[in-house]
């Protein structure tokens, strides 16, 4: 694993140490930061959480979590330390207006569709663009092109996605959250990207 | 998602903090606490305003409490303990003040709860696309109940803690469908709906109930122990009105209380994560339209008429005025449900037509000859809405549920459940 998974901080909004929420300036070593994941409903935004908190895809296996907020530290190679609290969003149609309360203040944005499904891409161009006109400026943005192990399936170009990410500035990625593939490559490139404090 | 640690003991951190501001050397503190809720009586009720002077003071008072003698070497955990005490003790002192305390909130809960009651007579889980196997009755009702404690406590802390127990249940429904049922984990697809689901029917009419005993007790001394038969009838009918008026879950007021008064450092993460998701619930409810629903539109707008018509029945039915007796109400209890029930603008009713003379007449100008149109108009009033009463409920009820009284009016709003500790105080010689 190219990152160093710590158990997920599940204490519940209590305090995870004393640095971290007491409002206070941010530890440029310490980041905490939230992550919004937007995508169609079926698309595999959870199962990319769960591979990414538990090290697991298999959707019949016995996990231990809702999978609606999770979090997750990774730590870099210059000895920083990202914790993502991801913020999962209602994939259909009817909560589509909702979701500015969800990204409101969200340091990530992970915009995530289906290659087998070229709906699921126009899906998350609307969501780029619902981003740009009302999200966080300094948002970092990532377009993820989920289910890569379903080759034969394939209806969205790789080439699709990488335009579409480069004309809009984002990261872009292709992920298996069945098979883990770019998994973690996801989350380490995001926290790389993610804007340092400045450090005293 | 599991229980906070520390929620396990809140009142024994509450009395510790209680205990240490009785401790003389904190003497400054209290006054400092003492002169800031007094303070609030100067000015009226701003909502935003007194958010910001809340959470300023309570920063205030972190850096004095992480200065003070008294908390010398305490560790990080006890002095957050000594702010979740003081944050309970300043809310509760201050909720009056700050609860629903601008009319515009309690006509928005008042809204909400409007529309919730009419929702709750028809909407079925599949209308929100909710899969069989997440359809657990006992579950959703706990979940209902976890969230219904939202009225029984008044620190913030407290209401948003009743908020996480409502979401765990939710969560634990969610991972058990996927342990025993193999239904894949779908994140908050599966979960919003649910907690929808389950927010709409958490002011379904038992709530009303418990709303009912707090309130018995409280007239119970006032009226009961004079043993007079017409004071006993009196105060039946002021519960059968409160029941009708009773105080709706005030969901927006709820909503709007935390995100002001919950210490800004603990409206984070996960908690923050939940509460997004019930102001989510409520957003839903309010825009809710027969385009939100996997529901045919001519069907969600009959299913809207009959609920209403069902509810403007109901009340009818039970107001004291139509029931034959002489049960003196409050003119301004009556003047509201007036007005309601014109503003529902019902045309065949023909309220303030020249078939009803005398809606707007006062009552120094009525003669001895009128007493007997009066009665003849009432009879036929009586009769009318009887008629009608009966023929909604034939009509609605093969495809509605019994109807929920819903709050109208104001004047016999109960008042807030009293939390459990509300007695408290920092009592001391000085």
């Amino acid at each position: 694993m190219g990152c160093s998974s710590s158990l997920p901080d599940r204490t519940s909004g209590r305090l995870a140490g004393p640095n971290i929420e007491n409002g206070g300036a941010p530890d440029p070593k310490n980041l905490r930061v939230k992550l919004v994941l937007l995508g169609d409903s079926g698309v595999g935004k959870s199962c990319i959480v769960l591979r990414f908190v538990r090290g697991q895809f298999d959707p019949t296996s016995k996990v231990t979590v809702g999978a609606s907020f999770l979090s997750q530290t990774i730590a870099l190679q210059d000895s920083t330390t990202v914790k993502f609290e991801i913020w999962d969003t209602a994939g259909q149609e009817r909560y589509a207006a909702l979701a500015p309360l969800y990204y409101r203040g969200a340091a990530v944005a992970v915009v995530v569709y289906d290659i087998t499904s070229p709906d699921s891409f126009t899906k998350a161009q609307y969501w780029v663009k619902e981003l740009q006109k009302h999200g966080n400026p300094d948002i970092v943005m990532a377009l993820v092109g989920n289910k890569a192990d379903l080759q034969e399936k394939r209806e969205v170009p790789v080439q699709d996605g990488i335009d579409y990410a480069e004309k809009n500035g984002m990261f872009f990625i292709e992920t298996s959250a069945k098979t883990a593939d770019n998994i973690n490559q996801l989350f380490e490139e995001i926290a790389k990207r993610l804007p340092r404090p400045p450090s005293s | 998602m599991e229980a906070p640690a520390a929620a396990a003991s809140p009142s024994v951190t509450f009395y510790d903090f209680l205990d240490r501001m009785r401790n003389p050397a904190s003497l400054d503190l209290v006054r400092s606490i003492k002169s800031f809720i007094v303070s609030f009586s100067f000015y009226t009720a701003n909502p935003e305003n007194d958010g910001k002077r809340v959470q300023e003071f309570f920063l205030t008072m972190e850096a004095a409490i992480g200065e003070h003698p008294l908390w010398a070497g305490a560790t990080d955990e006890e002095i957050d303990s000594a702010l979740e005490g003081l944050e309970k003790y300043v809310m509760t002192k201050l909720f009056s003040r700050t609860f629903a305390s601008v009319p515009e909130d309690s006509k928005i809960d008042r809204e909400i709860s409007e529309k919730i009651g009419l929702l709750q007579t028809f909407l079925k889980p599949e209308h929100l696309d909710i899969p069989a196997v997440l359809r657990n009755e006992a579950s959703w009702l706990l979940a209902e109940k976890e969230l219904q404690k939202i009225n029984s406590f008044k620190a913030p802390r407290e209401k948003l803690s009743c908020i996480m127990s409502c979401c765990r249940v939710i969560n634990n429904l969610l991972l058990n469908a996927s342990m025993s049922e193999n239904h894949v984990l779908a994140g908050l697809d599966d979960f919003l709906p649910v907690l929808i689901y389950v927010t709409i029917k958490a002011s379904s009419p038992w709530i009303f109930l418990h709303h009912l005993f707090d309130h018995i007790s409280d007239l119970d001394v006032v009226h009961f122990q004079m043993k007079k038969q017409a004071e006993a009838m009196f105060v039946m009918e002021r519960i059968r009105f409160v029941l009708l008026m009773a105080n709706p879950p005030q969901l927006h007021s709820n909503l709007k209380f935390i995100q002001l008064y919950r210490r800004q450092a603990k409206l984070v993460s996960e908690a923050a994560y939940y509460f997004t998701n019930l102001v989510s619930a409520k957003t839903f409810v309010v825009d809710l339209s027969a385009k939100s629903l996997s529901m045919d539109e001519i069907k969600f707008e009959e299913s809207m008429q009959a609920a209403r018509l069902t509810n403007i029945a109901t009340q009818i039915e039970a107001s004291p005025t139509l029931q034959g007796q002489t049960i003196p109400i409050p003119p301004t209890a009556m003047h509201d449900k007036n007005k309601d029930i014109s503003d529902l603008q019902m045309p065949s009713i023909g309220i303030g037509g020249s078939n009803y003379p005398y809606m707007d007449a006062e009552a120094g100008e009525l003669t001895v000859g009128d007493v007997e149109r009066l009665l003849g108009l009432y009879k036929d009033v009586v009769t009318k809405y009887r008629s009608l009463c009966t023929a909604v409920r034939h009509l609605s009820v093969s495809k509605t549920e019994p109807p929920v009284p819903h709050s109208e009016g104001t004047s016999f709003l109960p008042k807030q459940p009293e939390g459990i500790n509300t007695k408290i105080d920092i009592q001391r010689e000085d």
